[in-house]
């Protein structure tokens, strides 16, 4: 499995590499979490789903994709929505639109008595949407084969989550329901692009 | 339904089918009850839910009794389901089944929110579901038939009459 320094120098690359121009599509990058991203994947197997946003090149290399499948689909304009089937990713650049999709994973799972499992990871403002805490109740009260994982870095785009809903803190923080994990993060990069603002 | 249902991998989903409701429930009463799943209220949802159990190898009958209440998942049908090809580089591919219909309005008139017809809508926006809709009930079985047995991966959203559910 990669190590933290090898997450961190591949995002530097694509960093690199979108503020020479080479990537005409937006990239969002990760930093400051790498050693909780890798004991998270420790608990997740190759037969396992991973869903992930927009923001998901970690998982990917996590997961077990080459780094250079990975780097290509960047280089492509894919960044976005990562997919890759053979690894059982899927990523979608629509905000809660992969909570249902890794609901129905594992209702689909759990119906036929595979052991697979599915792991979803949101942001903290995708947490607060109606579709995460629709998907969170039916995962939960149906016992589905998935955890949620909640990524706190306080921000959606340039918007604060928790001051905009009239919050101090997560919903989720502290929270006991087994099929959550919750954890915070500062990110040095912005939302999307690496430091040269593009707006788009 | 009785022959969809015949098949292991189909799935029947949304709300009054495995109870009475509406009347599509009553063309589901004669298929076993573990295949047929009672969803709450939740229209995005169970349309994620629809591709998430296609992705895993299933082929959901995703059930809106009218087509007002599919507008809510337009999300999921637009941003995902009709785009799932696009956005994984032809990688993955779905089959889901998307039964819906045009309001019934006899014996009782529900009113302007209950007997919507999208179809043209739709089809405008749906590059890569094919959209059915049926004008008479001997054209109903053999749409059912080719959205199950398509080959190309892709989905079929079918367009019924609810007043034929009961009168025809």
């Amino acid at each position: 499995m990669i190590d933290a320094d090898g997450l961190r120098s591949f995002e530097e690359r694509v960093a690199q590499a979108f503020n020479d121009g080479k990537i005409r599509a937006p990239v969002h990058l990760y930093s400051g979490n790498e050693e909780v991203m890798i004991k998270m994947f420790q608990d997740i197997s190759s037969r396992d789903w991973v869903l992930c946003s927009w923001r998901s090149h970690y998982q990917a290399l996590l997961k077990g994709v080459p780094a250079e499948e990975v780097f290509s689909e960047i280089i492509a304009g894919r960044s976005i929505s990562l997919c890759f089937p053979n690894y059982r990713m899927f990523s979608s650049a629509i905000v809660g639109g992969i909570l249902p999709i890794a609901t129905g994973i594992a209702l689909a799972i759990k119906r036929e008595r595979r052991v697979e499992r599915v792991h979803c990871f949101l942001g903290d403002m995708t947490a607060e949407s109606g579709i995460a805490h629709e998907c969170v109740k039916y995962s939960t009260n149906h016992d589905l084969p998935i955890r949620f994982i909640i990524e706190d870095n306080g921000q959606s785009v340039c918007t604060e989550t928790f001051p905009t809903w009239g919050m101090l803190a997560s919903s989720f923080e502290n929270c006991s329901n087994s099929k959550i994990v919750y954890y915070q993060y500062e990110n040095t990069y912005p939302h999307a692009g690496a430091g040269v603002r593009v707006q788009f | 339904m009785e022959w969809l249902a015949g098949h292991d991998d189909t799935i029947f989903l949304g709300q009054a089918v495995a109870v009475p409701g509406t009347a599509m429930s009553n063309t589901l009463t004669g298929i076993a009850q573990e295949k047929l799943m009672e969803l709450p209220v939740a229209e995005e949802m169970q349309m994620g839910m629809s591709l998430g159990l296609a992705l895993a190898g299933q082929v959901p009958i995703s059930i809106y009794p009218r087509f007002n209440f599919l507008l809510l998942a337009m999300n999921q049908l637009v941003n995902h389901l009709d785009r799932i090809g696009q956005i994984s580089n032809f990688g993955y591919s779905a089959k889901v089944i998307i039964r819906t219909s045009i309001g019934s309005e006899r014996p009782l008139h529900p009113q302007h929110q209950h007997v919507g017809d999208f179809t043209e809508a739709f089809r405008l926006m749906l590059g890569n579901i094919q959209v059915l809709r049926v004008e008479e009930p001997e054209d109903i079985f053999p749409a059912y038939r080719q959205a199950y047995e398509r080959k190309d991966g892709q989905s079929t959203l079918i367009v019924e009459y609810g007043d034929y559910l009961s009168e025809k």
